[in-house]
């Protein structure tokens, strides 16, 4: 994910360690005074392996490694892995459990983008909003906790179903803690769409029009706010949206703006239908037996993170552990538009355009391919000739 | 054109009210009961089956055998492993495991309060003196 | 006698090690507002005394491509800078001893040394951020030095006289906050800018260029930068409220009307958000300046 730009400028790197990124990824901005001329991205330095990890492991401890892929969006990674395997085993799980993990999924949306804006916020130097939209937060994970048992990675989902049931108690305590986070995030959005100055770091930065998300595959709440009508939830429901339907949020002016506008109103679409779920959960069974050795085949799935469209493609060869495990998540669609969007804005609207894809470096890890250009052979290294230059380059540098 | 200081009423407020900062560890607010903290082994109603080491993602399970036929066994439990998942509650069928939600405190200046061994008295005691501690998967079951 | 006293008056008080520790408890005030008015529990009041003596307690890491001796020698000369200029502003309610016609002008100008210094420190190195941040220090200095400078010759034009000890004098008796609000504001916004304090910390804006142009100090360097910009609080903040809030005559005046001036630049530095640094010299070329022409206007017709 590279452009061009000519060798005589000045080069700012943003990473991999800086107080702008909450995790570690390196985007080295070209500088004309305070324009940005290039971008590119680099990325890498969060990758644990994790898809090769889940070869050695049976399905069941699976579970737990693929939550903690991210910890803001743990409980879909985990859905979308049961979901997958459910589906490998032909095995659907009961309405009560869709329901309960749909919910969970809602409160995860709900705590995730509270923690984004006041991210956001903090990027563009408005630490009030950042403090208060945390404290806020506060109440989601007091929520999540007592509903699942821990504040990040809940562990709610089971191989085919949920670990927990909601009685009336925990559903009233659910409701007085949406109400009083409804109130505080309509105070938000008539803060983040009023407050000129804030306004003066979010209007008309970053735009990106529809042409351009669809051509850069952009991905969730980013896309959405250029008007591009990418949503699973509506397009393709799983779980229990097809039960539980939600209308999908749009927005046409494609700037920073539009994408709090979108993020917000994703809140409020979210505690309707978490409300719409209480009031209507469906009794059955809370689980359903699943086998030890999962049928072979391969399975899709496709759901809607907080951040956009995670994909999930695993293979299983008839053992107690999958053959192959893909993840696609929604952080690396959108990458590249913050590359091709920030040449001409100043430096101190990248963070804020980086901020606005909401991205999430540990979700998106990839390995990177090393190949020796120095020589112009192009054979890819192996892991001990990478070492060795390794060595032999600090050497030689302490020469 | 829009309105300068919007959060004005926020931070006028604050200083009236109390921060909204816990002050742990001088005050330490009640856990939810469903929180998944240290985990508890009934022993009587453990048979010794083993799938709870066999389904933990973590390996912080271990169930040693001494003899089948008395049924005579011990468990050893690795804090520092565990990720405080749950999974081997749901993975038991007798109902034997168990989560505290008031024992999440749990940092140690040292190593040893981190292996707990449950079972009974004299098994234990035998196994600590046959059996290597903290080993790989478990002997008895992979 | 003199002598003695002159050393007093230098060393411990009200300059030099009272100034200090006034700065430190300054900043203590100003963290602990904004921490209260963002509804979480700020710093103790020993925090800014603990930053700087553990500050000074690390290890000074001299970066490569510098020049060692301007790298050392740049805090030492700003903090200078800052206390000399409080020997002229009546710190404590005391009238100042070694005022001298004209005096106004060299306060004002040795407190832009301490900017001066900060941006000379950040093209001293090669870090690509500090080198940036050093731009926008020094952008920031030539945008609001015009405007606060015309804002605090207001009260200079009505008291007939360019030495601050006169002028506060005159203060004492007509406040002008009533008689000059254009030029009050203008200063206070121009002191916000000076100080560095959000909306106008885009020179250190910490999510874009990690420290501004102080990124490669540590240790020693940065203690002494700290205590500049402390002493720096003070010396403004006394100038400002004397001027415009009715002088400070006695030590419990000045107490109250430097920390009333200071809670409202807290309020103001947690509601707003951080200005890029265009629109920062955008606001003061345009409305600035306006304002204290205007209010120029306005004094010379009536």
């Amino acid at each position: 994910m590279d452009t061009n730009f000519p060798q005589n400028n000045f080069t700012v790197p943003i990473g991999p360690q800086h107080p702008a990124l909450k995790e570690p990824g390196l985007f080295k901005f070209v500088v004309d005074g305070e324009i940005i001329t290039g971008a590119s991205v680099r990325l890498g330095y969060a990758h644990r392996g994790i898809e090769k990890a889940a070869e050695g492991r049976n399905w069941v401890q699976n579970l737990y490694l693929i939550e903690r892929v991210c910890g803001i969006c743990s409980h879909i990674h985990a859905l979308a892995y049961c979901l997958a395997v459910e589906q490998l085993a032909n095995i659907q799980a009961p309405p009560r459990a869709q329901a309960i993990r749909t919910l969970v999924a809602e409160l995860e949306r709900i705590h995730s983008h509270l923690l984004w804006m006041g991210v956001s916020a903090h990027e563009a130097g408005f630490d009030t909003l950042f403090m208060y939209a945390w404290r806020d937060r506060e109440k989601v994970m007091d929520l999540l906790e007592g509903l699942t048992g821990n504040r990040v990675n809940y562990s709610a989902n089971l191989l085919g179903g949920v670990k927990f049931d909601i009685g009336t108690a925990q559903a009233q305590s659910i409701r007085e803690g949406l109400n009083f986070i409804e109130d505080r995030v309509r105070h938000y959005q008539d803060v983040v769409t009023h407050d000129e100055m804030f306004l003066q770091r979010t209007r008309g930065i970053g735009v990106m029009t529809r042409a351009q998300a669809e051509v850069m595959g952009a991905v969730g709440p980013t896309a959405r706010a250029s008007n591009v009508p990418r949503d699973l939830r509506t397009i393709a429901p799983y779980a229990a949206y097809s039960q539980f339907p939600v209308q999908m949020i749009l927005d046409t002016r494609g700037d920073l703006e539009a994408r709090f506008e979108v993020r917000l109103d994703e809140l409020f679409e979210s505690i309707r239908l978490i409300r719409e779920i209480l009031n209507a959960l469906p009794e059955s069974e809370l689980t359903i037996r699943m086998p030890r050795r999962i049928p072979a085949g391969e399975a899709v799935v496709r759901l809607e993170a907080p951040r956009g469209e995670v994909f999930y493609f695993i293979k299983g060869n008839g053992t107690d552990k999958p053959e192959r495990l893909k993840i696609r998540t929604p952080t690396i669609c959108n990458l590249n538009s913050v590359v091709h969007l920030a040449i001409g804005h100043q430096l101190a609207d990248a963070p804020m355009i980086l901020a606005g894809i909401d991205p999430c470096f540990s979700c998106n890890d990839r390995m990177v391919q090393v190949s020796k250009v120095k020589d112009g052979s192009e054979h890819d290294m192996t892991w001990k000739e990478l070492r060795q230059y390794g060595i032999d380059y600090y050497r030689q540098l302490s020469k | 054109m829009g309105v300068f200081g919007t959060m004005f009423g926020d931070i006028s407020a604050s200083l009236f009210r109390r921060p909204a900062t816990e002050q742990y560890p001088l005050k330490r607010r009640e856990a939810p009961l469903t929180l998944r903290g240290l985990l508890n082994l009934k022993v009587e109603a453990c048979t010794g089956c083993g799938l709870c080491a066999m389904d933990c993602p973590a390996d912080a399970i271990q169930v040693i055998m001494l003899d089948r036929k008395t049924k005579r066994f011990v468990m050893n439990y690795h804090i520092d492993r565990c990720t405080f998942c749950g999974q081997c509650m749901e993975s038991c069928n007798r109902d034997a495991l168990s989560m505290s939600s008031d024992e999440w405190e749990l940092a140690a200046l040292d190593k040893t309060p981190f292996l707990i061994h449950f079972g009974n008295p004299n098994d234990v005691e035998q196994s600590l003196a046959g059996t290597p501690e903290g080993g790989p998967a478990t002997p008895e079951h992979d | 006698m003199k002598p003695i006293l002159t050393i007093i008056a230098l060393w411990l008080f009200p300059s030099g090690l009272f100034l200090l520790i006034a700065g430190l408890l300054y900043q203590w005030f100003d963290r602990k507002l904004l921490a209260l008015l963002q509804n979480r529990i700020g710093p103790r009041w020993f925090q800014p005394f603990a930053d700087t003596l553990k500050l000074l307690a690390k290890e000074e890491i001299i970066p490569e491509g510098v020049n060692p001796y301007l790298f050392v020698g740049l805090p030492p000369v700003a903090l200078a800078g800052a206390l000399t200029a409080a020997l002229y502003v009546p710190i404590a309610g005391l009238a100042p001893s070694y005022g001298f016609s004209g005096d106004l002008i060299v306060v004002l100008y040795l407190l832009s040394l301490l900017t001066l210094c900060m941006g000379l420190a950040g093209t001293n190195t090669l870090d690509r951020f500090s080198l940036i941040g050093a731009t926008r220090t020094l952008t920031q200095l030539f945008s609001y030095e015009a405007p606060f400078l015309l804002a605090m010759l207001g009260p200079a034009m009505a008291a007939g006289s360019w030495q601050v000890g006169t002028i506060t004098a005159y203060a004492e008796n007509h406040w002008l906050i009533l008689t000059q609000p254009l030029g009050f504001i203008v200063a206070l916004v121009g002191l916000m800018g000076k100080l560095e304090m959000p909306p106008f910390d885009a020179p250190e804006a910490h999510t874009e260029i990690v420290s501004g142009a102080l990124t490669e100090y540590s240790g020693r360097g940065l203690a002494t930068f700290n205590l500049g910009r402390a002493v720096e609080l003070v010396v403004g903040l006394t100038l400002v409220s004397a001027f415009y809030l009715g002088g400070v005559s006695n030590p419990l005046l000045f107490v109250s009307k430097t920390l009333a001036l200071l809670f409202v630049m807290v309020g103001l530095q947690a509601l707003l958000t951080r200005l890029r640094i265009d629109q920062t010299v955008g606001l003061w070329w345009r409305y600035g300046t306006l304002l204290v022409l205007v209010q120029w206007f306005i004094m010379i017709l009536g």
